[in-house]
């Protein structure tokens, strides 16, 4: 390969340099002033070359800044360090603010004397908004899980000691009742007897899909297994956690493992299901799978099946969930939760 | 055969009360409405068989059992109860509790089983 003369080089490294536009690349002299400029630093503050070039670089941050002496400390620590880099607020030339990743690297030359600062400035104020956002939305869905949470448990003890109390006084008294009665009435009592038995049933089943689980009494995986046994249904557990999630973790794994369990039970006419549970990116991964008919057409955005519900939970838990029907059949959820724990 | 109620509940008490009472052999002496209450009625009733819910005000069914074996302990007693978790059945059953009935089952099984104990 031909060697490119070092004049070359430079040149073309210095128009690079120029042409960058998402990033302010310019150099400062000891003092901290201005003496080079690129089309990044124009777009992000706003200032032409020839405004800008020969003013302190101090112009760039917020007066309660400038206060406090932080421009020229940073340069100090550029210079005692080698480079220094900081987050915060700067200021535009119209005034406006914008939230900066600034990285200042102090340029020696070969005596080893100061020659001045390199500064590479960039915009961050959409990321972070993006990430004030993400975090609001976490925040609000973690509060929405929870009161839901609660919400449901309020629902089945209400629905416990109440209405099942008083339907099975309902059914004692029917029972009573039909000892009484002659023969051709009797008949009519017992199968009302039978429909508030039915829906006494109907309604323990209901409790016991909303309450709590009892995975602080019993572990994680065992609170699983209980649900498999209740409801019948014949699925693995591969437990390979090397820890136990926390509470809120747990119950949030729990939920979720419901939700897809609920639908393997009624949708996916599968012979065969299993939970794995793995600890992987110091987190919780789990996948539900199953061996039957799949999701047709599976759009995880839609309402069906509880899909937005386990992607919300597990968003809201600061982890990710998704539903998938590979094409030789059956489905798979596959979510993970964050060890938020240290 | 003399049967002690206890159940926080009026709509389950009037109708145990009922249903034991129809038996020509058994009969209720005394209705409680909490933990405490049973606790006095049974000592001073001194019933053959005492029907408790589990959960009750004033200490619950375990408290109640415990406290009315201490005071007449030839007492048999059978909890009857919405609850049928593990947790709940093992408090109730350290506690003296000689069955565990769930609420739901039919009459005839409930007064069989008041019948049994108190023939015991």
């Amino acid at each position: 390969m031909p060697v490119q003369p070092d004049w070359q080089d430079s040149d073309l490294f210095r128009l690079l340099v120029l042409g960058v536009r998402d990033y302010g690349i310019f150099m400062l002299d000891p003092g901290g002033h201005i003496v080079s400029w690129n089309a990044g630093a124009e777009r992000i503050k706003g200032w032409a070359a020839e405004e800008i070039i020969g003013r302190h670089f101090s112009t760039f941050y917020p007066p309660e800044d400038v206060r406090s002496g932080k421009p020229e400390w940073e340069l100090r620590v550029a210079k005692a360090e080698g480079a220094l880099e900081d987050e915060g607020w700067r200021v535009r030339k119209d005034g406006t603010r914008f939230w900066a990743n600034v990285i200042i690297t102090a340029l020696y030359d070969d005596t080893g004397e100061l020659r001045g600062f390199g500064k590479v400035t960039r915009d961050m104020t959409e990321r972070r908004r993006a990430e004030q956002q993400l975090t609001d939305r976490r925040r609000l869905l973690a509060h929405l899980v929870e009161a839901q949470e609660q919400e449901r448990q309020r629902i089945a003890w209400d629905v416990h000691d109440d209405t099942i109390q008083a339907m099975v006084a309902v059914d004692m008294r029917l029972q009573l009742l039909a000892r009484k009665l002659p023969q051709e009435h009797r008949d009519t009592v017992d199968q009302l007897d039978g429909a508030v038995r039915s829906a006494i049933s109907r309604l323990r089943n209901l409790v016991f899909r909303v309450r709590p689980p009892g995975i602080e009494r019993q572990g994680l995986r065992d609170a699983l297994a209980t649900y498999l046994a209740d409801t019948a249904m014949m699925a693995e557990i591969h437990n390979e956690l090397e820890r136990e999630p926390g509470d809120d973790a747990a119950i949030t794994i729990f939920r979720i493992c419901q939700e897809a369990l609920t639908n393997i039970r009624k949708h996916a006419r599968a012979s065969s299901a299993a939970v794995h549970l793995s600890t992987v990116d110091r987190g919780f991964l789990v996948r539900v799978v199953d061996d039957g008919v799949g999701i047709a057409g599976l759009d995880s955005n839609s309402g069906h099946f509880g899909l937005i519900e386990m992607r919300e939970r597990a968003e809201a838990a600061g982890g990710w969930c998704t539903v998938s029907s590979p094409e030789g059949g059956g489905t798979v959820v596959e979510f993970w939760l964050p060890d938020v724990r240290p | 055969m003399r049967v002690l109620i206890a159940d926080d509940d009026p709509l389950i008490r009037d109708v145990l009360r009922d249903v034991l009472d129809d038996e020509p052999d058994l009969e209720v002496v005394a209705v409680a409405s909490d933990a405490r209450e049973a606790v006095e009625l049974a000592e001073l009733h001194l019933p053959s068989v005492v029907v408790l819910d589990v959960r009750m005000p004033h200490g619950g069914g375990a408290r109640a059992a415990t406290e009315i074996l201490q005071r007449a302990p030839g007492t048999r007693i059978v909890a009857f109860s919405a609850y049928t978790d593990v947790g709940a059945v093992d408090e109730m059953r350290r506690a003296g509790v000689t069955e565990y009935l769930a609420k739901g089952v039919r009459n005839t099984e409930l007064v069989d089983v008041v019948r049994r104990l108190g023939e015991q």
